[in-house]
């Protein structure tokens, strides 16, 4: 009995200790700096992703340099801000880590993910006075920056490039939560692979139904198997750490005589052609971290604008990614094709179907 | 049809039920002693962790393994000590695992990775895809005999279904529990190594979703023997299997829409539990913590 009280004292002095590590006063160096809060999916920011692309544009506003100690792309600079991060273990922690932020008066507050609209929305009006931004989500609210992706678009391409290189015709796609926004890049990917190829079929797979489908690299890898089984040869991943046993599924498959991978993979959000070099054909990159950079720039210059922020092919916002990892893989011919679609879709000559829309 | 059954579902349940066994296998051991053990969850995410992590530094997945089975030993002796020793609540103390193990391996990551719960990718060279589903089948017959013909097993069964009379006959009731219990961390400590070095690459946060909950459903619906235990991990492994199957499958030209496919595990299981278990016992002495009369 003196047991379990003493387990439920000590439950409580960690649950304690926990929230006082949160609650760190304004020191005087962060005195006159823009704060800036974010708190990541539950994917969590090593995702190698999703969120890993959002902890990348944060990391770079704060110091000019990447997470890794790279220097950032594009001459994005250190913009002089003081930066906390939270983690939710689960999703009910999340309200409480944005209102601890929104308590303590941080200027900016950013939520990474779909599932933290709904919780942003009710936060955001308890504090109009504070910027918010949601990435991948919708509000109304004219504190709140919708960061949105043309994910369809960038999807599109990367089903024209894998269609081209497949050589069964038939696609693999793993989403990770069987969501509207995950459809969206399902159904560009489909569409882009029928434009090439009118016969080529998608088998479509979703790794769960809860949150938990993020976080669970075996059920994505025996997904990819089944799909290889199939007779799929390229495999399109949107499924955060789920996704990265779809790599694993297609490394074990090997390489043919002439060294070239059996099975491809497509990678998301972040570049991950080099997760496992000439595995991966390429990687349909959202730049989460110029979308996060660019809202803390707006606010550190005082531009903050509400409402959506949209960013698609033509900026850059989506698109397939290129690097040396995967150069010898994609032969011209097909970077042109892809490239034709692309000025296609920018011109309005192709419209590729919004899932979210429909 | 032949796109669904064919020997992919097969290796596929294997795959899937592999984890199942192991933990299950843990969970066998400590159970029939008469500790519950609804930590297998956490020590299957201590295994895991500590394979991936091992693996990357030593370079050899039987470091790897084995570092697996002493870190799956080591947090089952808190339980151990807890239940036994304190005479605590085994339930308590098995949530406090869980709990504990969820946070722990985010923390450890961040000193040696830089990361937040998750590992580097160990490279393929380095993975163990086989041997761990060799280990879980080659133990289903062991358990059954270390447990039905061995003195050893006899001694554990009297601990957990009269641990007073196996106490008159000269058996140290806690010594055999401490055993049992840490048995069922080193076997969770496998199951969570295959997870992690085995079936993918990495450890990522909360990995096993669930699964060591569903060892345990597998172990009660098995009722607490190895053999019905393992054809209970097999069945679940089988219901994952088949949902992973069908996703994609044509049926009269028209696809099985996907939440439906996604119901099927829960359904069949449901289905199973409450049409065909039949009379399930728990070892006597179960959650009963043993007080030697002065």
């Amino acid at each position: 009995m003196k047991l379990r009280l003493f387990l439920i004292a000590g439950l409580v002095c960690s649950l304690l200790l926990a929230g006082t590590s949160c609650r760190q006063e304004a020191s005087a160096d962060e005195k006159g700096k823009i704060r800036v809060g974010i708190v990541f999916d539950i994917g969590g920011k090593d995702d190698r992703s999703f969120n890993a692309a959002a902890f990348v544009g944060v990391k770079c506003a704060e110091t000019g340099k990447r997470p890794d100690g790279q220097p950032c792309e594009d001459n994005k600079g250190a913009l002089g801000i003081v930066l906390r991060d939270v983690e939710p273990g689960n999703p009910v922690s999340i309200e409480p880590a944005m209102r601890a932020f929104a308590e303590r008066g941080y200027d900016l507050i950013i939520g990474v993910g779909f599932a933290q609209a709904p919780i942003m929305d009710v936060v955001a009006k308890d504090y109009p006075n504070i910027h918010f931004a949601i990435v991948d989500g919708a509000s109304q609210l004219p504190n709140v920056a919708s960061l949105v992706f043309k994910e369809h678009e960038g999807s599109y391409l990367v089903g024209v490039i894998a269609a081209r290189e497949s050589k069964t015709g038939t696609l693999g796609f793993i989403g990770g939560m069987d969501i509207g926004l995950i459809h969206r890049f399902a159904v560009g990917y489909e569409e882009g692979a029928k434009s090439v190829n009118p016969n080529a079929r998608v088998i479509v797979n979703y790794v769960g139904v809860t949150d938990t489908a993020w976080n669970n690299p075996g059920k994505g890898k025996e997904l990819a198997l089944a799909q290889i089984g199939k007779g799929a040869d390229v495999i399109f991943t949107a499924a955060g750490n789920s996704g990265l046993g779809a790599f694993d599924a297609v490394e074990q498959q090997g390489k043919d005589a002439s060294g070239r991978a059996k099975d491809f993979v497509i990678g998301v959000d972040s570049n991950q052609n080099g997760v496992k070099p000439g595995f991966v054909l390429t990687s349909m990159v959202k730049r989460v971290d110029n979308a996060v950079y660019q809202i803390v720039s707006d606010v550190v210059n005082h531009q903050f604008k509400g409402g959506f922020h949209i960013y698609g092919l033509e900026s850059d916002g989506v698109a397939y990614a290129m690097d040396d990892n995967n150069r010898a893989l994609i032969p011209p011919d097909v970077i042109q094709q892809a490239e034709e679609a692309k000025q296609k879709i920018i011109a309005g000559q192709i419209k590729v179907t919004d899932a979210m829309t429909k | 049809m032949n796109e669904l059954f064919n020997l992919n579902l097969l290796f596929s349940t294997i795959r899937l039920a592999t984890p199942l066994i192991l933990a299950a296998l843990g969970g066998m051991f400590s159970e029939r002693s008469g500790v519950i053990n609804i930590a297998l969850e956490g020590l299957m995410l201590a295994g895991a962790f500590t394979a991936a992590s091992i693996t990357y530094y030593a370079g050899s997945p039987w470091v790897g393994l084995f570092a697996a089975i002493l870190a799956g030993a080591c947090i089952a002796m808190i339980h151990a000590v807890v239940c036994i020793r304190y005479k605590a609540d085994q339930v308590v103390s098995g949530t406090a695992i869980n709990i504990l193990l969820t946070g722990a391996p985010a923390l450890l990551s961040g000193a040696f990775f830089l990361s937040s719960g998750s590992t580097p990718q160990v490279p393929e060279q380095h993975l163990i895809p086989y041997t761990p589903i060799v280990i879980a089948f080659a133990l289903v017959p062991l358990t059954w005999y270390v447990l039905n013909r061995t003195p050893f097993g006899l001694r554990l069964r009297a601990v957990g279904e009269n641990p007073e009379a196996a106490d008159a006959a000269g058996v140290s009731v806690n010594r055999m529990r401490y055993t049992a219990v840490l048995l069922s961390g080193a076997l969770a400590g496998i199951g969570g190594a295959y997870l992690s070095i085995g079936q993918s690459s990495l450890f990522t946060r909360n990995m096993t979703s669930g699964r060591g909950f569903i060892a345990l459903a597998a172990l009660i619906f098995g009722k607490w023997r190895p053999v019905q235990t393992m054809l209970a991990c097999l069945l679940f492994g089988f219901t994952e299997a088949i949902a992973i199957q069908l996703q994609g499958v044509r049926f009269g030209g028209e696809e099985i829409p996907n939440q439906f496919i996604q119901i099927i595990p829960y359904v069949l299981t449901i289905v199973v539990l409450a049409g065909f278990i039949g009379q399930s016992r728990a070892p006597r002495a179960l959650g009963i913590p043993y007080q030697k009369e002065r």
